[in-house]
């Protein structure tokens, strides 16, 4: 179902350091963030895409392919960023309808482009951390990071209740498949809505059930969970270190250049 | 098939034709590296407050009550799981509900500002919808913006005395048409160029109109159908989350 969970335990840098794992990437996605250039982001989205895919060992064309998930979203807001709708035409293209211009200028679209790029960048900065990072893992580092242990606590269950969940709805999905419960556009509003609320019912039921169990354990407020941590190692980090500072240098010296 | 039921189906079908001709995304996850630092920090700091007072209602109520804790992860796996089901669709193209306006009607808008922040951070990890520096800016709109409003417009209704029905297909379609002007105003006001802000808005209003507008007029007739199941036929549940008041 979630296809980012299964990939990321197969993973190959799965037992590297969390930390260095969610160091590594948080650094980058700001640096990409704070530079916006088309170099650094080439550099970023280079240097992320051959660790996941070749340390990491994430197949390539899953990679190409859950690069391209937040596409129409980039479309369509670089299709508002480049056209414009004015009296005078601007330099790049002009389309006449009527009295006004469709129209947008060279600045925009430079602008749309190193919007992309960045974009693209970021998201395989996020990617890095997802596909080599199982949520437990990430969840550790948040506690060492001292997010509120309500959030935390809420956090792990919900990863939990997840899987619960989409098993109940793919099965029952799948009962409503098989009875033609999606053969026109009526009958399958009908089925997603008794899919929805099937689905409230059982969660509810769960997670009565589930504070029934905690209960009979000595639940007492507080979720104990033995955490698996990975050593970080001296060569990982020198590296981490050494790339990020080589990045920085390299986003200070465009601000300072240009 | 009530003939309720099947007088809203023929709305959604007409609508759906009339409006829903190149549905493709799903809810408008500002994507991860989309905004300038700036922006990110300057959301984030806005929804502090909102999510405080998420936090400290429902530390409030598990200080009553321990087994809300199991019954709240649950709101948040299903708000997750709903929010990535496939909405039928004519077309064929895929798209997805948001799925917090009808946890706001459930769980109350605190309890889903925390929520919605923790599945978008889910959202970001698991399936690449939005991102981690997004998160702030996402979370206001979609978690904090939206579910306050189908809430107020909700209780609003249910104080003038409006048709129960009409009144949670207002919250919920309008909840979504909010949190997609809130959306498009935070990417306006971060990418307006030489623009007006203004005129930038109303360009990523007319961009994203095409697949926002008849994602809210499902959303809502969806929320309608699965409230009037549920009311049908899990009155006790409605009763342990606070959506239906005690009546024995």
């Amino acid at each position: 179902m979630v296809i980012i969970d299964r990939l990321c335990y197969n993973s190959k840098l799965r037992y590297v350091n969390a930390g260095e794992k969610f160091a590594f990437s948080v650094l980058t996605l700001i640096a990409c963030v704070i530079s916006r250039s088309i170099r650094i982001s080439c550099l970023v989205l280079i240097m992320t895409g051959v660790l996941t895919v070749w340390k990491g060992g994430i197949p390539v064309s899953r990679y190409l392919r859950l690069l391209t998930i937040p596409l129409v979203f980039l479309i369509l807001s670089t299709l508002a960023i480049v056209l414009n709708l004015s009296g005078t035409p601007m330099d790049l293209f002009a389309v006449p309808i009527g009295s006004v211009y469709l129209t947008g200028s060279r600045d925009s679209l430079a602008y749309a482009l190193k919007l992309i790029l960045t974009a693209l960048a970021s998201v395989s900065c996020l990617y890095f951390l997802s596909l080599n990072t199982p949520m437990p893992d990430i969840l550790n580092v948040l506690r060492r990071i001292h997010c509120p242990r309500l959030i935390l606590e809420l956090m792990l269950l919900i990863y939990r209740f997840i899987f619960v969940l989409f098993e109940i709805s793919s099965a029952i999905r799948t009962a409503q498949n098989s009875r033609l419960g999606n053969r026109d556009y009526r009958t399958s509003m009908k089925s997603f809505s008794a899919l929805v609320s099937a689905l409230f019912i059982r969660a509810m039921k769960k997670s009565n059930a589930l504070y029934d169990a905690m209960e009979s354990r000595c639940y007492d407020g507080t979720i104990h969970v033995l955490d698996e941590t990975f050593p970080p190692r001296k060569r990982e980090i020198c590296w981490i270190l050494f790339f990020e500072a080589a990045l920085y240098l390299c986003v200070a010296a465009e601000k300072i250049v240009l | 098939m009530s003939g309720k039921q099947k007088r809203l189906m023929a709305a959604s079908v007409v609508l759906i034709l009339t409006l829903g001709i190149g549905q493709t995304a799903g809810a408008m996850h500002i994507m991860e590296g989309y905004l300038s630092g700036g922006f990110c920090i300057a959301w984030g700091v806005i929804c502090l407050p909102f999510l405080y007072a998420g936090v400290r209602s429902i530390q409030k109520s598990l200080n009553q009550n321990r087994k809300v804790l199991p019954l709240l992860a649950m709101a948040g796996a299903f708000v997750f799981v709903i929010s990535s089901l496939k909405l039928p669709s004519i077309t064929g193209s895929c798209s997805h509900m948001t799925g917090t306006g009808l946890g706001a009607l459930l769980f109350g808008p605190s309890a889903v500002s925390i929520l919605g922040l923790i599945v978008l951070l889910f959202q970001a990890l698991l399936l690449a919808h939005g991102g981690m520096t997004t998160l702030g800016a996402n979370t206001f709109s979609m978690a904090i913006a939206g579910p306050f409003v189908s809430f107020g417009i909700y209780k609003l209704c249910e104080r003038g005395k409006v048709n129960r029905r009409l009144s949670i297909f207002l919250a919920a379609a309008l909840g979504d048409l909010f949190t997609y002007c809130v959306t498009a105003f935070q990417m306006a006001i971060d990418h307006h160029g030489v623009n007006t802000v203004g005129g930038a808005f109303a360009k990523f209003l007319a961009v994203f109109a095409p697949t926002q507008i008849p994602l809210a007029v499902i959303e809502g007739i969806l929320t309608v159908l699965i409230m009037a199941a549920l009311e049908t036929y899990a009155r006790p549940e409605l009763r342990a989350v606070g959506y239906l008041k005690e009546e024995q």
